[in-house]
């Protein structure tokens, strides 16, 4: 008798949600390689998800290439100010 | 003599407006413990030692190694520079006054980061000044069968460099930021601009890792959202 036939395998097994749900994991590498499989085959036949992605890796690389704040030297010797006034005040206590 | 506020002195003297609560220190991946050995992990024990005798120059030590980094962290949470400075004083005064309460269970920095979020984030409680705005409107949505509700999904990443100089999209991302909640706020600074670990984050702002996944996921889809939004694409 011949051998069964393995069914034939879905090309993929996730829906648009899952794989939204997924690309956090994705993106961090921290994916299981079956699930990273499963993300990548969908990706393959979905180019909604492929934009998707796309959009999500563009906003995260946005929010961190925002310019770091720097201290105004005013506020810088404000607070310093205020610090050395707070331990004179409170030697001056003890 | 330089001015401060009533409020300030008002905090200083109420206990628990900063709370020093010390959480346990986050196990570190190699990218993280690179990040700690570059943030002074070493120099700071010593340096702890001596704030807890009440030593000056060790203040100053510590003021100069960390106040850039508290300061660019808290101006991204709070925008205004007087609420700022009232917070980076405060951190560092009650840092100083309780440095005794630290038992190094966490690593340093990650202890003063978590008095700047906690100054921070009660500031935004008590002054009721929140601009966010709810997230659903900006979250994808989908068929019931899982497909994306509005499709084609358009990739906009390109044009958005076309379309806006750098400037206008910092300014543009910068002003969707404000419109997150604190916390979620909170959270995408610390990961996408100060690069801590999942784990510290959550170490500094006393939520679970996964927590932590959670809200910095939900909050760059809002993000996300909103960029599409005003590209004039659907954020689903």
């Amino acid at each position: 008798m011949p051998a069964r036939k393995k069914p034939i395998r879905l090309l993929t097994n996730k829906t648009c949600k899952e794989i939204t749900d997924l690309i956090f994991g994705y993106l961090n590498d921290t994916l299981n390689p079956a699930v990273k499989r499963d993300f990548e085959r969908h990706l393959r036949i979905c180019p909604d998800c492929v934009n998707f992605l796309n959009t999500y890796r563009k906003t995260a690389a946005t929010s961190a290439s925002l310019p770091s704040e720097a201290m105004p030297v005013k506020v810088r010797e404000n607070i310093l100010e205020f610090l050395r006034n707070r331990i004179r005040r409170r030697s001056l206590n003890s | 003599m330089l001015a401060y506020s009533s409020m300030t002195a008002q905090n200083l003297s109420t206990p628990g407006v900063i709370s020093t609560l010390e959480l346990p220190c986050a196990a570190t991946s190699p990218e993280s413990s690179l990040r700690s050995k570059a943030r002074h992990k070493g120099d700071d024990a010593e340096l702890v030692e001596r704030l807890k005798t009440g030593d000056e120059e060790a203040l100053e030590v510590v003021f100069n190694r960390y106040s850039a980094k508290l300061y660019n962290v808290t101006q991204k949470i709070l925008g205004e520079v007087a609420d700022v400075e009232e917070v980076i004083q405060d951190v560092f005064w009650t840092a100083f006054r309780n440095a005794k309460s630290f038992r190094g269970i966490s690593q340093f920095s990650t202890w003063l980061y978590r008095l700047t979020i906690n100054a921070a984030l009660g500031k935004i409680r008590r002054s009721k000044k929140s601009k966010e705005t709810e997230y659903e409107e900006y979250l994808p949505k989908f068929q019931k069968d899982g497909h994306h509700s509005v499709r084609p999904v358009i990739d906009w990443s390109d044009t958005l460099d076309e379309k806006y100089a750098e400037c206008e999209l910092r300014q543009l991302l910068s002003d969707a930021l404000d419109q997150l909640k604190p916390l979620d706020k909170s959270v995408v600074i610390l990961s996408d601009m100060e690069e801590w670990s999942d784990k510290e984050i959550a170490v500094m702002l006393g939520l679970t890792v996964s927590a932590v996944k959670t809200r910095l996921h939900r909050a760059r889809l809002v993000l996300r959202g909103k960029l599409a939004v005003q590209l004039g694409h659907s954020a689903a």
